[in-house]
């Protein structure tokens, strides 16, 4: 189950943010209260996501899994979610459009194979995806990670 | 028979593929097929039979190895098994469950 892999206080759902930095900043916050990563964490996300090709961490289907190399500051290994009301552009890019962001935190390549499994299987399912997307709130993004 | 997935940390996005990849495999019927994840900077032309990536590292995975394969989404199972049927059928594998 991918619920047993998120943060405490690791599920957000907000209207909308200014642009795809705020969502990182947002997204990265549970896991940095956690102390699961580091600043230098949130600073490697986006320096990936603004390089070129950044934007390969949209998986499709208005999801996007930001993560950076362990060695920029995971801790734990760890995990966290943002939905949004209204989708932003990933890296200012409009054919990159994004209303989920997971915010994966893996302490190395493999260790996290279970938590990979969960999701990837949550999001290759149409119904479960569509569900996460229409999440109108906390409640119902956590029903829709179950 | 080995086929693999690249992304720039060579464990999200890849990782991602790389286990749809062995959901379609194992769909499709076919076993002892090999698959693993990697970052791009790592891929050589002897690292296996095929490559998938992402669309937003196609410019980076061109002429990295022989057999290349770009997906728009890396979570469109239908696509991605369609995608994983033809690579295999390009390497001689037979594909039972067409």
């Amino acid at each position: 189950m991918l619920s047993s892999y998120l943060q405490s206080g690791g599920v957000l759902v907000i209207d909308k943010v200014a642009d795809w930095r705020e969502a990182v900043d947002v997204v990265t916050r549970p896991l940095l209260d956690a102390d699961t990563i580091t600043d230098g964490y949130v600073e490697a996300i986006k320096t990936s996501i603004s390089s070129p090709g950044g934007t390969y961490i949209d998986l499709g289907g208005g999801v996007a899994l930001a993560h950076a190399r362990p060695e920029t500051g995971v801790k734990t290994t760890s995990l966290s979610v943002l939905h949004v009301g209204e989708p932003f552009a990933l890296a200012d890019d409009a054919s990159h459009p994004i209303s989920t962001m997971f915010c994966l935190a893996a302490e190395d390549a493999n260790a996290h194979i279970d938590l990979m499994q969960a999701l990837a299987s949550l999001l290759t399912d149409a119904d479960r995806l569509a569900a996460v997307n229409a999440a109108g709130s906390v409640a119902e993004l956590t029903a829709a990670l179950a | 028979m080995k086929i693999i997935t690249a992304c720039s940390t060579g464990l999200g996005s890849s990782f991602m593929t790389q286990l749809n990849i062995e959901k379609a495999l194992k769909n499709l019927g076919v076993d002892g097929v090999e698959t693993d994840h990697m970052d791009i900077a790592s891929v050589g032309p002897t690292s296996a039979d095929v490559l998938f990536v992402g669309r937003d590292i196609a410019e980076a995975a061109t002429g990295l190895m022989g057999d290349v394969v770009v997906l728009d989404s890396l979570i469109d199972m239908e696509n991605i098994t369609k995608q994983v049927a033809a690579a295999l059928e390009r390497h001689g594998v037979e594909v039972p469950n067409k």
